[in-house]
This record gives C-alpha cells, structure tokens and sequence, in this order.
C-alpha cells in the first residue's frame, strides 16, 4: 500500500563508516553526519516549523546518534534510526512549546534568511495567489494537529516515506500509522472545506 | 450534503475516500470507489479536498541550511557530543492526554460514556433514588482504572462495596 516493501535503503558504505565509529573513529561520523544533515535538519524543519529549533533538534539528533552507537544493532537503516530520533526530538518541542503556549507553525521560512522563499515561476497569478492560500490555511491546519500526528503527516505527504518506513521511524503499529494519517488528512481537508466552497 | 455522502461516512468511507485521493489503494478498491463517486457529488468534493491536501503538501519547499550553517554544522554536533557525556539524560515528554485519546477515539467515547454513567448513578443516589430499590449496595460503578496501549486500551471498572470488576478493551481498528 504505502510504497515499496523489503530491506531499508542504505548506500553501502553508511554500514562501514557506522562500524568505524563504533570503534571511536570520530572522522567516520563526521563524515556520517555531512551526508544526512541536510536531510535531518529539513525533516526537523517541516515537522517544528521553526530554523533555530529544527537546526537545534537536527545536532542534537546527531550527537544523541553518536552517544548511543553502541546500542545502534543495524537492524535498522542508520537513516531510518536517525530520522526516529530527530522525529521524537522534534515531537518533544512541539509538546514543550505548546505546553508553554509559545507554539507556531511559520510557513514563511522554509529557505534561509535571504534565501528565496518561493521559486520564481512564470505562473498565472490567480494560481499563485489561490497556491498561497491553501498553503496559508493548510499550515494553520497543520499548526492545530497533536504532534504525533504531525510527524506522521510530514513523513508521509513530504518525506514521501512508506507505511512500513514511518511505523519503523516512530516506532508505532501500521494500524496507529494509518489512524494518525487519516485524522490529520481529515482535519487538512475540512480546513480548506471550509474555506472554498466549491469543496463543500 | 446527499444521503449518499452521510451514508459513506457512516461506513468508514472517508478513510477510503483518503486513501482513494492519495491513491493508495489496491485497484479493486479503486474501482468501487471510483463508481460510488459517480452517485456522490459530495464524495467527489471530498476527494477534491484531500487531493488538494497532498498536492499541496508534496509540493512543499523543503528546508535547507544557510551556507554558514551547513560549514559549522559538525563542530556543533561535536561540541554536543563533548558536553553529552557530563549531561544527565532528559525524559521524554509525555503525550497530553487529549493526544492519547486523539491515538484511540473509542477510549475517549467510551469515557465520556463511562463519565456520564457515573455522574447520573451519583447523582441519582445522592437524590435518594437508589435507596427506593437498594440494589445490595451499589450506587454507581467507580473506573478503577485506564490503560492506553499501543494496540488497545484497558479500562476497569468496579462498583463500590463490590468484588465485581468490569473489564472493558478496546481494540484499535486494523485499519
């Protein structure tokens, strides 16, 4: 259903410079660590919605990894046990910040500072205007989903992970990943239900 | 809205509807859904709406690190690292309990129901009803307990002044 099945995907030589780590060799995980951050720091990123918390989370994730090698038994892809990190990192920021009512999902900065925040694109502007809206409103929906729904929401419809991938990533049953997807999608959508009428 | 779509929803069609506009499911599936949608207006906007839902979402900028950012990047894992060996280890937050009950709507229903069950049995009691036709002792049923599992909840129940126990599990559905 969610994609392919069977083994996780690894480039072969992620399983050697683990190994070497392992065995105290801080080069290979630096190396380690230059080949995923940008992936690591996107996914905090879209799940927190927030560049210093997502880079914070992203070399906490990192660092945690490193510390907890000797647990780390390879049954997982390095990526996969990296990214569970990162995903509970982030779902634990998102509970704190809520709870200390300092929660926001901004929309705005996905690019650096300077960066061009959306790509330059010769599109028709009622589209690009009606794009903007949906995503304005999409991210107020996303906003107001519980964290672990969140995750899931984020690892499926951006990170295009399968079923099986996200239940090893958040370490829940496919049955609780399906659950999680559907209400947050559910939620997603009557947003925008009740914004567009031709949707009603 | 048409009795269709009422009708739909009431048979768990939105999950199918979901699935159907993330084009996740197995042809036959497909292919019945795609012919309900032919007697469902409002099933089609639905599906409209989540396609837009994910359209949007997969189209979503992904997040990159400033230059500066990506060149000091390994030395603050590094400086992480260095200092985690001193840190205590922190304890992961724990999940509201709207969350919980956000992973497992039958508990929450069950709950409410649980709670009105309890209120009207105190409230009847404290009126004197009870007394009319004592029922051996009982005035309401106390939740003794809830458990939230991963694949089902627990909830017991127990009357006052009795040995009885209600034990109620609630299965998450499979899908």
């Amino acid at each position: 259903m969610g994609g392919p099945e069977g083994p996780p995907r690894e480039p072969e030589d992620d399983r050697d410079l683990v190994e070497r780590a392992r065995r105290g060799d801080r080069e290979a995980f630096a190396t380690l660590v230059r080949r995923h951050q940008d992936r690591a720091f996107n996914l905090a990123f879209q799940v927190v919605r927030n560049r210093e918390d997502a880079l914070d989370i992203s070399q906490e994730a990192f660092a945690r990894a490193y510390t907890s090698l000797p647990a780390f038994k390879g049954e997982a892809s390095f990526t996969t046990w990296l990214h569970r990190i990162v995903v509970n990192l982030a779902i634990d920021n998102l509970r704190r910040t809520r709870r200390s009512g300092t929660t926001a999902y901004d929309d705005t900065r996905a690019a650096p500072e300077g960066g061009d925040a959306e790509p330059a694109a010769l599109e028709d502007p009622a589209t690009v205007l009606e794009t903007k809206q949906v995503r304005a409103l999409l991210a107020r929906g996303i906003a107001q989903l519980p964290p672990a729904q969140r995750a899931v929401l984020v690892l499926r419809e951006i990170e295009g992970l399968s079923y099986e991938e996200i239940s090893r990533v958040v370490g829940c049953t496919l049955g609780t990943v399906m659950s999680r997807l559907f209400y947050a999608r559910r939620k997603l959508q009557q947003v925008l239900r009740e914004h567009f009428s031709d949707l009603r | 809205m048409t009795t269709m779509h009422w009708f739909h929803r009431a048979m768990g069609r939105g999950r199918r509807l979901a699935a159907f506009a993330a084009a996740e499911l197995p042809p036959a599936d497909r292919a019945r859904v795609e012919a309900d949608l032919l007697a469902c207006p409002a099933c089609r906007r639905e599906v409209e709406a989540y396609r837009l839902v994910s359209g949007t979402l997969r189209t979503s900028e992904r997040a990159a690190l400033a230059p500066d950012q990506a060149a000091t990047f390994w030395s603050g894992v590094e400086r992480r690292i260095q200092r985690g060996s001193d840190a205590a280890p922190t304890r992961p937050e724990r999940p509201a309990l709207r969350e919980l009950f956000w992973d497992h709507p039958r508990l929450s229903l069950a709950s409410a129901i649980a709670a009105v069950v309890l209120v009207l049995g105190l409230t009847l009691g404290q009126m004197g009803v009870w007394t009319a036709h004592p029922p051996a002792g009982s005035n309401g049923v106390e939740v003794v307990s809830v458990e939230a599992g991963q694949d089902a909840s627990v909830m017991v129940f127990q009357a006052p002044g009795s040995a009885l126990k209600v034990i109620w599990v609630f299965e998450k559905p499979s899908s």
